[in-house]
């Protein structure tokens, strides 16, 4: 940075050095900084999807509230399914910020995901129809989402540091209710155990998918390289997914369960997992609103949202009445 | 459009909260609120629903003034060794040339002894 210009007599050239220096030298960047237009658009697309999966999230865990196989499983699944809903609302918040300087508002995050212009994360289009898939979301959706969090507590955008740093805290108690609820089925009787094995061969495929494409040859588009050069995230899609590998195979293989892919390995000379590709076709299918629950998730949140509407609009005109 | 695009009903809220009687208050984070009282409502249930908290602050985010880019900037260049004890690192030196030893901070401050 020129020491003898103040910041706001720079021109957008020395705006936009001045801002990767800031990036390069560690430094986090604040909602009212100055940042390119493309780093604001990044910031957007990758905060309120993960703002909005946090929400759509919840809704295969909370149809299990009401089917809990116990009053202390219940409290537990009530707990996480709000958590999760704080996290949307942590996450939107930080997105609603960026977008504001575009007069855009939750409104219009909300609009996009009834359209479909906005996209949610594949696994949670998928049916929960057991116990089982309660246990597994909890224990390796959560488990991957973990591992994709974390990796971003150091990325250069400041206000969602701190808002994933709150939430990875709440995210260990969500991996442990996980893992007590599969452990209990897999300690189980032998349908408890088929119960957890077809949950597992029901979700393996989603799990691979959910870090992404290897790169943008499988979908035809990719920002991680992008992201990366903007220290939004410091990993790629297959290294994540990688590290998942080395952390869950062993232990789904310790309970005895058997994981769908017959080719799964790892190979010791390239230090690498090796795996059966997912169809990238079907994850383009199942993130664009065609999965096997995605319309009935989306109605579910629309019709939420319109059920109350009456409250906004009662408070807003309790408030228009007092001025 | 709907209820909620008017710029007039969801107000940010910035939080605040102390951990103990003893704690100083700490920034949590922001949140969106028709009110003061629903914000406070919405403070408790976004950041408070497992640890623990002795008081909760809300403030309005349009009652913060704070500082620009530039002027957070500008911080950056202040050298303030005169206000730090860094700024007084030559004196144990000259304490040995007396056959003294220089006094911590501890012993400056009585070593917390009444």
């Amino acid at each position: 940075m020129r020491a003898d210009v103040l910041f706001e007599d720079m021109t957008e050239e020395e705006k936009y050095e001045h801002f990767m220096d800031r990036i390069d030298a560690g430094e986090k960047i604040e909602a009212d900084d100055w940042m390119p237009e493309d780093y604001r658009e990044s910031l957007i697309r990758l905060i309120a999807m993960h703002g909005i999966s946090e929400i759509m999230g919840a809704l295969p865990e909370k149809e299990w509230v009401p089917k809990a196989p116990t009053l202390h499983r219940k409290l537990a699944i009530m707990a996480k399914v709000q958590d999760e809903m704080g996290h949307g609302q942590l996450l939107l918040r930080v997105a609603e910020d960026l977008m504001a300087p575009l007069g855009k508002n939750r409104e219009n995050i909300m609009q996009d995901l009834f359209s479909g212009r906005l996209k949610f994360h594949n696994v949670f289009h998928m049916k929960a129809p057991t116990w089982g898939d309660a246990g597994i979301i909890a224990w390796l959706v959560d488990g991957a989402a973990i591992i994709s969090q974390t990796m971003m507590l150091t990325t250069s955008y400041g206000p969602y540091g701190r808002a994933l740093k709150r939430i990875c805290a709440e995210e260990v108690f969500h991996a442990q209710h996980g893992e007590s609820i599969i452990l209990a089925m897999a300690e189980g009787n032998e349908e408890q155990r088929q119960m957890l094995q077809d949950s597992l061969n029901r979700w393996w495929t989603a799990l691979l998918m959910f870090f992404g494409p290897k790169s943008k040859e499988n979908t035809g588009s990719s920002h991680q390289d992008k992201n990366i050069r903007y220290k939004l995230r410091t990993k790629t899609n297959e290294e994540l997914r990688q590290e998942f590998l080395t952390k869950y195979v062993p232990r789904i293989w310790a309970l005895g369960l058997t994981i769908p892919d017959e080719t799964l390995h790892f190979d010791e000379e390239e230090k690498l997992w090796k795996y059966r590709d997912p169809d990238w076709n079907e994850f383009k299918q199942i993130v664009t609103g065609n999965g096997p629950q995605s319309k009935e998730r989306l109605e579910l949140r629309r019709d939420s949202y319109e059920n109350t509407r009456w409250v906004r609009e009662a408070l807003s005109s309790q408030k228009k009445a007092a001025i | 459009m709907s209820d909620m695009s008017g710029s007039d009903f969801y107000q940010e809220f910035e939080v605040f909260s102390k951990k103990k009687d003893t704690s100083p208050m700490q920034y949590q984070f922001s949140l969106l609120a028709p009110n003061h009282e629903l914000a406070l409502v919405m403070a408790k249930e976004n950041f408070f629903r497992r640890e623990p908290v002795a008081d909760i602050w809300v403030v309005k985010r349009s009652d913060i003034r704070k500082l620009t880019q530039t002027e957070r900037e500008g911080l950056k260049k202040l050298d303030k060794d005169y206000r730090e004890t860094k700024g007084y690192g030559y004196l144990k030196k000259k304490w040995r040339q007396y056959e003294q030893e220089q006094f911590t901070e501890a012993d400056i401050m009585g070593g917390g002894k009444s």
